[in-house]
């Protein structure tokens, strides 16, 4: 695919400004803020798309706080010869046992990430998990499961920037954008 | 009692276990579509059966089953199943009929419908969209329309009514046990096996002409 050069060019329909993004980002941080009040809260970022979004959210959470990252291979795509499973593609760099984790997700989609994710993380023994997604999108779920904290519910949409991407494009946009049809049909 | 333990189960599976996860062939399924999406499933690590159950949705006045309906997958884990409709808008309009049937016969039953747009979103979150045409609609198939709708012909041309109970009551949506039968085994065949079993019959057609 040819980069392109252009990346607002690209974009149908500004969905969220960035100035509706930082609102919403320190809204969430208040509340996240207010329930975990008086206790230790662990952020952990799925990789790529939640980084702008945690980055920002963490600003807006006044309470002690440890990150982490992690990273799961998405579907590709497997022979019909072999099969293929999700793999973890960064693990977390600190235990979690005992400890209140938040997953930063940038989107709910299907939910199927999401569900592989809480499993494994589960199994760490945190002493709660919760979800915090910046953007939900109904329409396609699979798997219904209960988002703490939602920023926007979005229609069924492709959507870009504020790290979401189309082909690892369009993540350093500072708004979220529908992208232009023509752009992933060509 | 779960209207689904009464019914008979479909070709998919009898045992109401999940299908471990392996390498998935198009020939295993109608769809080309429900092949992808068997994988996608057994990537994610997410149970499934394929068709394990089929839910009768029309009798005639005698209680014999008219019509049912065996939505694609059963998620287990997640007790929901779904039903993929990647064929032209004639056909989804027959499913979402059937849905919508299925939902008022049983109503704690839940099914997702997931419709062409949906796989095709999917298959493009995935970097699959150039597989999209192989995929989707008419070119994904590997069963016949009429061997994909599941739909029995009217014995003796009676009218088509609702279930007894269902009319009878309004609150008992299930017919009586011994009315629902199961469909005809469906035979799944990809296109190539299909061909060479045509080829067999021509070739043995052949060999038994005088």
């Amino acid at each position: 695919m040819k980069p392109p050069q252009n990346l607002v060019a690209d974009v149908a329909e500004v969905l969220l400004t960035e100035e509706q993004l930082e609102a919403k980002v320190a809204e969430l941080g208040e509340r996240i803020t207010a329930d975990y009040a008086g206790r230790e809260l662990t952020l952990v970022s799925v990789l790529k798309g939640s980084l702008p979004f945690m980055a920002d959210l963490m600003r807006h959470i006044s309470l002690p706080l440890r990150i982490d990252l992690m990273e799961v291979s998405s579907y590709g795509g497997t022979s019909t010869e072999s099969s293929g499973l999700v793999r973890i593609l960064k693990d977390l760099s600190a235990p979690i046992e005992g400890r209140d984790v938040l997953l930063v997700e940038d989107i709910i989609d299907t939910g199927l990430t999401l569900n592989y994710l809480l499993r494994y993380l589960n199994g760490k023994n945190p002493r709660s998990i919760k979800v915090c997604a910046l953007l939900d999108k109904p329409a396609r779920r699979l798997v219904e499961i209960p988002l703490d904290y939602v920023g926007f519910q979005i229609p069924d949409a492709f959507v870009v920037g504020y790290g979401l991407d189309f082909g690892e494009v369009y993540r350093n946009l500072r708004f979220v954008g529908v992208l232009r049809p023509e752009v992933y049909e060509s | 009692m779960d209207p689904r333990e009464r019914l008979p189960d479909g070709p998919g599976g009898t045992t109401g276990e999940a299908t471990p996860p392996g390498p998935r062939s198009d020939s295993e399924f109608a769809h080309a579509s429900e092949a992808e999406f068997a994988r996608i499933l057994d990537f994610y690590e997410v149970a499934w059966q394929y068709e394990p159950k089929v839910f009768p949705i029309l009798w005639d006045l005698d209680g014999n089953v008219l019509e049912s309906f065996a939505p694609d997958f059963f998620l287990p884990d997640l007790d929901v199943f779904v039903e993929l409709t990647t064929l032209q808008q004639r056909l989804v309009r027959k499913k979402n009929r059937k849905v919508r049937r299925l939902r008022e016969l049983y109503p704690g039953l839940r099914i997702k419908l997931f419709y062409a747009r949906d796989f095709r979103a999917l298959m493009l979150k995935y970097g699959r969209a150039a597989l999209l045409s192989e995929l989707s609609g008419a070119s994904g198939q590997v069963l016949s329309h009429h061997e994909s709708e599941g739909r029995f012909e009217p014995a003796g041309g009676r009218g088509v009514l609702d279930p007894p109970g269902n009319r009878e009551s309004g609150v008992n949506p299930v017919a009586p046990a011994s009315s629902p039968e199961p469909r005809p085994a469906r035979e799944h065949r990809s296109r190539s096996a299909r061909r060479r079993a045509g080829r067999r019959a021509a070739s043995a057609t052949a060999h038994a002409a005088p």
